[in-house]
């Protein structure tokens, strides 16, 4: 006679042995990511203990805050179905754009900072009315604002920087509250929303729908079109707020800024468990997917390793970070 | 005493997060018998056939196939032993020639080393395999312009071919008319006599009594019994699956009370034109006709997916302005779309979220957060009403068996509070209990006041469920009927109105109707003349 375990479908948890929660814990993307970052730390602090200085960490956690930031936006796009491959044009629109405004301008710091959000919502805005109304894929007209946006700073600056920033405005890149650089803090308050915003709210569950199913989501009475552009439009403005952030602590408005950020900004998401399916993944693992990237990048530089190999480094864990997304998809039943 | 078996599985057991989907099964098919395979849905049929065909792997027992112990890893080594599998979605290029199709990645070659393929040769032998079947179809012909029955003649040639001594057929039989059943079950016949075995999955108790050798039946993840054919009726068959007595069609009489929605002269670029009907408290409307007739396109006027041309829809005697889905669920109507899949469920999402899908505004509170307590509550409080099986609010709907899902599309809108719920085709796919259940749950939900709009291709359905059938034919009403006055000869008739006539509208314009409108219209004539 065979003893039989478990009734078919029992409600009951079944007893889990400490060996069953370790592995479990290994399936969590989170988890896994800390413990790459953690060993890279030591890594890093073996070969040149000068990482862990104070004052290398705060230039890594200034880093990953910005990437931070502009990957939860990204990931927003992400989590509909969507890409926004603007990002990296944005950063350095922004950043452009707030300059012109103060120096050629001369308006006030907050009346610039507002206007460049602004700008952000529209061109999000405009975004989203493609994709919803023309059902066009995000990746095409957010390739498109990649280019123009590209063109818009080089005929606004002529290549060249907008210097002489007003201090006011480069403390937001370069000071610190209680020893916290002022762009972390922002981070986290833009985490810390998103993470409301996508677990607490009805908005954050409908945009899961829409990314998961949008036929099931709109039957359903969800406003589906309202809630891609919302998505479309945070995408724009985080890369606005990146874009500025980079502008203060430069002390210039550089048209070159955030050239090739748009890799690091998917990347993060992938890495942090965001599916390109759609209607997957949390802020949460998007941060520490940012971390992840901030810390290999500050590595790279800290171990010498030559600046042209670095793009080739980031490409092949965001290669790495796919093909366990779509492996772990493929994996028979 | 038969000698060995073609296929001996033993102690087959399967587990799935939440379900064990098959426990210790055993199962047997003779050389060249045909074997009926039977049970409700999430019985564990399809899982079976699936380890069988290699998509998926078990987590114990042993496979003998023509006495070897066997594993199959791939789709493409359980044809390499010799089981194909024919699943309702057919798997042929439909660019190719029936005989490229056929012949795929092993053409017969003109000169050898150079991969010259002999088209001649390929279509005299495609047709000369399928002329042994009983197929007759022109081995140059694309696929692609063949009848889904046709298709599903070359997939079973295409397996004969390639000396496939098991063919496992998965609800073959479900796109069919009756005579491409017929057609199918004579292959069938053929294929045993040719020492091929079939095992043969259906829903249609009748069709199965049709054409097997012997019964197997299966009842949550469990072997239950095994008949023979002389010793099966539909009767034993249904308790034997469902494990219980089923009753059919439990419409119950309702208080009607006051009129919930009126749609007057309605039309839409969808192909609706001029429909008027209404619908009170307690009704249940069954909308008839033939698929293609339009009347998925009235449901889809009235919640507001597709966009309305002309005429108006008036809710509890108001006219409402219904421009998408949102307002139409703001409005009270729910619907319960034909495809559970592609239109009712986010099938990644746990049963909570997408049972309060359509409700999630209603349960937030400040700053726009959902109240998740609230939430839970309502799940549970569905979960409990319609028994839905699942292990807790938390499973991923995926994980669910159709009837199941089918269960909690139903309680989205239950917990809507909808005044009118349209159900489309509500127990497509699910299997006999599910059924029962669900055609109870109309019938009190008709008694507590709720108004129903039911489409469905069922006859048997319509007359046992409808207070009153509204028939549609090409985008139109051809009739109306009301309880007890429903005869499905006077229904088939008003479906088929227009058919007799020129196909041509008031624009002149010739309506050109769905392929699949074509073949039941073609079968209801061929009914209707006899």
């Amino acid at each position: 006679m065979q003893t039989t375990s478990a009734k078919p479908g029992g409600a009951l948890a079944p007893q889990k042995t400490i060996w069953e929660r370790i592995k479990g814990l290994f399936r969590i993307t989170e988890f896994v990511l800390l413990l790459i970052i953690i060993g890279l730390f030591i890594l890093g602090w073996v070969i040149n203990p000068r990482f862990v200085n104070p004052g290398n960490l705060q230039i890594l956690f200034r880093d990953t805050a910005l990437l931070a930031i502009a990957a939860i936006g990204v990931g927003f796009t992400i989590l509909t179905g969507g890409i926004d491959l603007s990002v990296g044009s944005i950063v350095g629109l922004a950043g452009v754009m707030s300059a012109y405004f103060m120096m050629t301008w001369k308006l006030p710091i907050w009346l610039s900072i507002i206007l460049t959000l602004f700008l952000g919502l529209l061109i999000g805005l405009y975004h989203g009315l493609f994709v919803t109304k023309l059902k066009m894929h995000g990746f095409l007209i957010t390739l498109v604002t990649m280019g123009l946006a590209r063109g818009a700073i080089l005929v606004l600056t002529n290549a060249f920087p907008i210097t002489g920033l007003p201090r006011g405005f480069t403390n937001i890149g370069q000071e610190y509250v209680l020893g916290i650089p002022i762009p972390v803090l922002i981070a986290i308050v833009v985490a810390v929303v998103a993470y409301y915003l996508l677990r607490y709210t009805y908005i954050g569950r409908q945009i899961y729908a829409v990314g998961g199913n949008v036929d099931a989501a709109r039957f359903s009475g969800v406003s589906v079109d309202k809630r891609i552009i919302l998505c479309y439009i945070v995408s724009v403005v985080c890369a606005s707020v990146v874009g500025m952030i980079q502008a203060a602590r430069l002390s210039l408005g550089h048209p070159g800024s955030g050239e090739g950020y748009e890799l690091l900004a998917i990347t993060a998401c992938i890495l942090g468990g965001i599916s390109f399916m759609g209607g997957q993944g949390g802020v949460i693992g998007i941060v520490v997917g940012a971390l992840l990237i901030g810390t290999l990048q500050n590595l790279l530089v800290m171990v010498n390793v030559n600046p042209y190999w670095h793009k080739i480094v980031i490409s092949l864990v965001l290669l790495a970070a796919i093909t366990i997304d779509y492996a772990r998809r493929r994996r028979r039943v | 005493m038969a000698d060995q078996p073609l296929l001996h599985m033993e102690h087959i057991s399967k587990r799935f997060p939440g379900v064990q989907a098959l426990d210790n099964v055993d199962f047997e098919v003779q050389q060249g018998e045909i074997l009926g395979f039977l049970g409700e849905n999430g019985a564990g049929k399809s899982t079976l056939v699936k380890i069988l065909s290699g998509v998926y792997s078990k987590d114990q027992g042993t496979i003998r196939f023509k006495g070897q112990q066997v594993e199959m890893r791939s789709p493409h080594e359980a044809q390499e032993v010799g089981i194909t599998t024919i699943y309702q979605e057919l798997a042929l290029v439909p660019y190719l020639s029936v005989a490229e199709n056929i012949f795929l990645n092993r053409e017969p070659r003109r000169v050898r080393q150079i991969g010259l393929v002999d088209f001649k040769t390929q279509k005299k032998l495609a047709e000369e395999i399928m002329a042994d079947l009983g197929v007759e179809i022109p081995g140059d012909r694309l696929v692609k312009d063949l009848t889904v029955a046709a298709q599903q003649m070359v997939e079973i040639a295409r397996a004969v071919s390639r000396n496939a001594s098991l063919i496992l057929m998965d609800e073959p039989t479900s796109a069919l008319s009756s005579k491409e059943v017929d057609a199918l079950f004579s292959l069938m016949r053929r294929l045993k006599e040719k020492g091929v075995s079939v095992v043969f999955i259906s829903h249609r108790l009748d069709e199965v009594l049709a054409v097997v050798d012997r019964i197997v039946v299966m009842r949550d993840g469990q072997r239950v019994g095994t008949m023979m054919r002389s010793e099966a009726t539909e009767t034993n068959i249904i308790r034997m699956m469902v494990g219980r007595e089923v009753g059919l069609f439990p419409k119950e009489d309702a208080p009607v009370g006051e009129t919930v929605l009126e749609v007057r002269n309605l039309s839409g670029a969808n192909g609706v034109r001029d429909v008027s009907f209404s619908i009170r408290q307690g009704e249940i409307v069954g909308l008839a006709g033939l698929v293609g007739a339009g009347r998925t396109e009235v449901a889809r006027l009235i919640t507001g997916a597709d966009h309305i041309k002309g005429g108006e829809i008036l809710i509890e005697g108001k006219p409402a302005r219904i421009r998408d889905t949102a307002d139409a669920v703001r409005a009270g109507i729910g619907w319960v779309p034909e495809d559970r899949k592609q239109h009712g469920l986010v099938l990644m999402m746990d049963v909570k979220s997408n049972i309060s899908l359509a409700i999630l505004k209603r349960i937030s509170g400040l700053l726009g957060s959902v109240r998740f307590k609230e939430e839970r509550e309502i799940a549970e409080e569905y979960i409990r009403a319609l028994s839905i099986a699942t292990p807790g609010i938390s499973q991923t709907v995926s994980n669910l068996s159709g009837g199941n899902q089918q269960k909690v599309v139903v309680a989205k809108w239950l917990s809507a509070k909808p005044k009118l719920l349209i159900m489309d085709e509500p127990t497509r796919g699910i299997d006999v209990g599910a059924k029962a259940e669900v055609h109870a749950l109309m019938s009190r939900l008709a008694k507590e006041g709720m108004a129903i709009l039911m489409i469905s291709s069922e006859m048997p359905e319509i007359i046992g469920m409808s207070d009153r059938v509204i028939v549609m034919c090409q985008g139109r009403v051809t009739g109306e009927f009301a309880r007890p006055n429903l005869s499905q000869e006077e229904i088939m008739t008003c479906a088929t109105r227009f058919l007799r006539l020129d196909a041509v509208d008031e624009t002149g314009a010739v309506i050109a109707p769905t392929e699949a409108g074509d073949r039941e219209v073609a079968m209801a004539v061929h009914q209707a003349n006899e």
